[in-house]
């Protein structure tokens, strides 16, 4: 997982569960902010329009752009693995083991195609 | 223009607003297995699909195609473009059985790029880009060389692959890979030696930040990968 490898890279210790978790910050700068975002955008929720301009005033309009920018592209990256069933590298399956039955991911139907799925909770 | 700078509240890079537009008026060109009025019924059925994607399959408000297509190819713009959690290799299989590998393929390629284009719009606040005028013209019919069996749904490139698997989903389809993944490399990756490095300091947000949110919206979509 590269949120572990990149937080890793600068010495920072962050807390993965915020990938499953509303609105966590995983020890990430301005994560809560991130990850309300995100939520917000891809549930179509009533509050995005708070969302955003929390995003826009907090990160200022250059780092805004470059969140809305990687919700919109995985938006489309989630779609490209999951319409292809692609399975997963062999490298990030060995550097997820740890973590992947935890959080859950073992049970999304995606992880068939990777040959690691446990039956849904 | 499609993608237009007046049309952002905050300034965009201009890389990536040429990404976009380049990658939109895409949709609108034949492609190597449909017609460019195929192209852009398909990306206006997974739109509205999406847009509908908080309610139920059986709920939703289905209207007439723009231009006749395949029962099938329908029922994958809409299943790919609202529900991508929910696909599997039966469901797969059998759209691929009703239309076949490249169409399936490239199908997906224009909904996951009008997707990715439409999320992008919703977390800037603006209103979706009007689909592109379709372009008349023949589908090229060329399939690559090099596919093989990985054991993904359909038929990847297989020779002297290095790089990660997702970007070979669609290599059945190479003019689908180059107009999504140029708005990838756009908007997510940057150059391969960016991608590579784990601290990004010559870009606004920290790598962290960045793959925070890829987890993220990888989680609500339930994506394994």
């Amino acid at each position: 997982m590269l949120l572990r490898a990149s937080s890793d890279a600068v010495g920072a210790e962050v807390d993965l569960s915020a990938a499953v978790e509303d609105a966590a910050d995983g020890g990430v700068e301005d994560g809560a902010v991130l990850t309300a975002f995100a939520e917000a955008v891809v549930r179509a929720t009533d509050d995005l329009d708070a969302a955003r301009a929390r995003a826009l005033e907090t990160l200022g309009p250059e780092k805004f752009v470059e969140a809305a920018a990687t919700v919109g592209i995985f938006n489309g990256l989630v779609r490209v693995a999951d319409s292809t069933g692609i399975p997963s590298d062999a490298m990030m399956l060995e550097r997820t083991a740890d973590v992947r039955g935890e959080l859950g991911f073992n049970r999304w139907g995606g992880a068939r195609a990777s040959g690691v799925a446990e039956a849904p909770a | 223009m499609s993608f237009a700078a007046g049309r952002f509240p905050v300034p965009v890079r201009e890389d990536m607003a040429a990404a976009l537009r380049r990658s939109w008026a895409d949709i609108g060109r034949p492609g190597a297995w449909w017609t460019g009025p195929e192209r852009v019924a398909i990306a206006a059925l997974a739109r509205a699909e999406r847009i509908q994607r908080n309610e139920p399959p059986w709920s939703r408000d289905r209207r007439e195609t723009s231009e006749p297509l395949p029962e099938k190819a329908v029922e994958a713009a809409r299943k790919i473009g609202a529900d991508p959690a929910h696909l599997d290799r039966e469901w797969a299989n059998g759209v691929i059985a009703g239309i076949g590998d490249s169409h399936y393929v490239e199908l997906a390629s224009v909904v996951v790029t009008t997707a990715a284009a439409d999320a992008f719009c919703e977390a800037m606040g603006i209103d979706h880009e009007p689909f592109p005028e379709p372009e008349a013209g023949e589908p090229t019919r060329e399939r690559p060389d090099g596919m093989g069996d990985i054991g993904a749904w359909v038929p990847v490139q297989v020779i002297d692959w290095k790089r990660a698997n997702v970007a070979r989903a669609m290599s059945l389809v190479p003019e689908g890979v180059r107009t999504f993944f140029r708005m990838v490399a756009a908007m997510y990756t940057g150059t391969a030696s960016d991608f590579d490095r784990m601290v990004w300091d010559h870009r606004p947000l920290a790598r962290p930040q960045v793959e925070l949110l890829a987890a993220r919206v990888s989680a609500l979509n339930q994506c394994f990968y």
